[in-house]
């Protein structure tokens, strides 16, 4: 059976001006993919995940046929993105922002009567599918039928957003980030309802995300790209114990001592975040008995005060960082 | 994919962004009288109506009534075609509708109708009551062929707007260009500035501008013609447009093209 998106060795090199005054620039390239290769089935959600301009969006601008890529193949529903654009677009339902992107004068249920047109859905047709999806996205209830898009909060825009990607019922649908900036219920509801046109439906959902908890709850399969390569596949799992001997010492400090200079002096991976004072400190190893007294020792001796210590599981987060750093 | 569902959505998309928005319905009903007063002005302020009527052979309240009319019906047919990709960028709807299998073609040929619609309609409310007042009850027919010959006139500059659109939004910041676009046309279709007056490369470049030889009509049958006239310049502004068809096609596919080469902003 033909995979749903298959992709070969993508190459996508972005021109930039580098301004070095009023009159004078040069130009540099930005490799934003460095052969990237993948493949998606239906029935699954591969989620595509990497912090900000590791090359998700440009991935799936590719797919969507918004973007032609320099080098390699990629094929949706078996057409290739390049020379069939027409037959991929309409094998496809996408999701690039989820704030903007409609005609804020029409309501809800106008927008989507709007965009079903572009596809060829008109009347009774039209008119099923979008009660239909109103209601699956409990726009309905929210509103959607009356509310111009203008007054609609954040939440109700990214169902909207998820409504016109599924308006044409498509069999393959590419999310870029969709629940980004949501309330947790709205998150929710967008990712519950991912898994299940995946898992019930038989879509396949190519979802880029750089949310890791987001990413486990909703991915069978993650492709874990950085810098413009894929660094690591597989299912959440998979990945995890691809990395058995890590563990990762968690320190919650207090003090006034300096954090850098501590962690300066660390020869293992890392990383911390700060918040009213308290510092959550990460660090990857691979025995952590030891060297776990050794590292409480160096903070106390360094004027901080440890409010709890423990060892614990790597998380999808640990999993990126370890592969992540590794590639670069 | 039926050019009838396209044309609907247009329609409820234009009337929701004019009915919704009070300040675009009031422009729309005040504009051909403000622009109409506004010549009229000058005219009268620089030169006297009867100089104008030994040159140009016809009032001068009836002739630029007439001419903020037709301009203002086929400009906006134009304006739709040439401001929406910019628009549609902007809001970010742009991505949805390249990604999307619709026929770009005739996306753009539905544009133009329903707010020229719209502005048909305001022929009974700018030009009927002038023609009335000159003309009597001939005026009420005379507004009925005007109205009719603009909608001609504004349909025939649908190619060669999506043309110009295509070619004009490759580079950037086309909103530049646009701006001096516009009032380019304005010249010449010759509606202010009648076709015969103008010097001999203006007049070449107005006869390659289908709705040139619908504005050049009106204009004689305001005057009194000879009925041979109305199939010859018809003839040419509906030839034209037809020839615009293909340059347009190929110019929006360019647009598209290079759209995707760049890569869509999804904002």
């Amino acid at each position: 059976m033909t995979k749903a998106i298959e992709v070969r060795d993508i190459i996508k090199r972005y021109r930039v001006k580098k301004r070095l005054g009023i009159l004078k620039s040069i130009t540099e390239f930005i490799d934003a993919l460095k052969g990237v290769s993948f493949s998606v089935d239906y029935g699954e959600v591969v989620g595509l995940l990497g912090p900000n301009g590791a090359g998700k969006t440009t991935t799936i601008k590719i797919l969507s046929t918004l973007l032609l890529p320099d080098d390699g193949e990629a094929y949706v529903a078996g057409y290739n993105v390049v020379e069939e654009q027409n037959e991929v677009r309409k094998r496809i339902g996408i999701m690039l922002s989820v704030e903007k992107g409609f005609y804020g004068k029409l309501t809800g249920r106008e927008n989507l009567e709007y965009f079903a047109a572009l596809y060829g859905l008109d009347g009774k047709r039209s008119r099923e599918r979008i009660d239909y999806l109103l209601k699956l996205l409990e726009l309905d209830k929210l509103g959607g039928d009356y509310k111009l898009f203008e007054e609609f909060s954040l939440g109700m825009k990214a169902r909207l957003s998820l409504a016109r990607a599924l308006l044409s019922d498509a069999p393959i649908l590419l999310l870029d980030e969709p629940t980004l900036g949501l309330d947790p219920p709205s998150a929710r509801k967008i990712r519950e309802l991912v898994k299940d046109l995946a898992h019930r439906e038989n879509k396949a959902i190519l979802y880029t995300t750089h949310n890791m908890f987001e990413a486990e709850l909703v991915c069978d399969k993650i492709l874990l790209i950085n810098k413009g390569r894929i660094v690591a596949d597989g299912t959440p799992q998979e990945l995890k114990s691809r990395i058995p001997k890590l563990k990762v010492i968690t320190l919650d400090i207090r003090g006034k001592g300096s954090i850098d200079k501590v962690l300066k002096d660390l020869e293992e991976k890392y990383e911390f975040k700060e918040e009213n004072g308290i510092y959550e400190v990460r660090i990857h190893v691979h025995r952590p008995e030891e060297v776990f007294n050794e590292t409480v020792r160096k903070f106390i001796n360094n004027g901080f005060e440890i409010l709890s210590a423990r060892i614990e599981e790597p998380t999808l987060e640990d999993v990126f960082i370890y592969f992540s750093e590794g590639s670069s | 994919m039926s050019f009838i569902v396209l044309l609907k959505a247009e329609y409820m998309l234009v009337y929701s962004e004019v009915m919704r928005r009070k300040s675009a319905l009031m422009a729309i009903i005040i504009y051909p009288y403000l622009f109409a007063g506004l010549t009229l002005f000058v005219g009268f302020s620089a030169g006297s109506p009867q100089s104008f009527v030994e040159r140009v052979g016809i009032d001068p309240i009836v002739f630029m009534v007439t001419a903020s009319y037709m301009i203002m019906a086929i400009t906006t047919g134009v304006d739709d075609i040439l401001w929406r990709p910019l628009s549609d960028s902007w809001i970010g709807t742009l991505v949805y509708i390249i990604a999307s299998p619709v026929n770009k073609l005739k996306l753009f040929m539905a544009m133009p109708i329903p707010r020229l619609t719209l502005l048909l309609m305001m022929g009974f409310t700018s030009i009927l009551p002038i023609y009335v007042a000159f003309y009597g009850l001939y005026g009420v027919s005379l507004t009925i062929v005007v109205v009719a010959l603009s909608a001609i006139g504004a349909l025939v500059m649908t190619p060669l707007g999506i043309a110009i659109s295509g070619l004009m939004h490759v580079a950037s910041e086309s909103w530049r260009i646009l701006s001096i676009v516009r009032p380019l046309l304005f010249v010449f279709l010759g509606a202010y500035y009648p076709r015969m007056f103008m010097p001999l490369v203006l007049r070449l470049i107005s006869y390659s501008i289908p709705s040139s030889y619908t504005v050049e009509l009106v204009q004689r049958l305001l005057i009194g013609i000879a009925s041979i006239d109305i199939v010859v310049l018809l003839g040419l502004s509906i030839a034209l447009a037809a020839i615009y068809v293909p340059l347009g096609r190929k110019s929006i596919n360019y647009w598209e093209k290079k759209k995707v080469r760049e890569g869509v902003k999804a904002h």
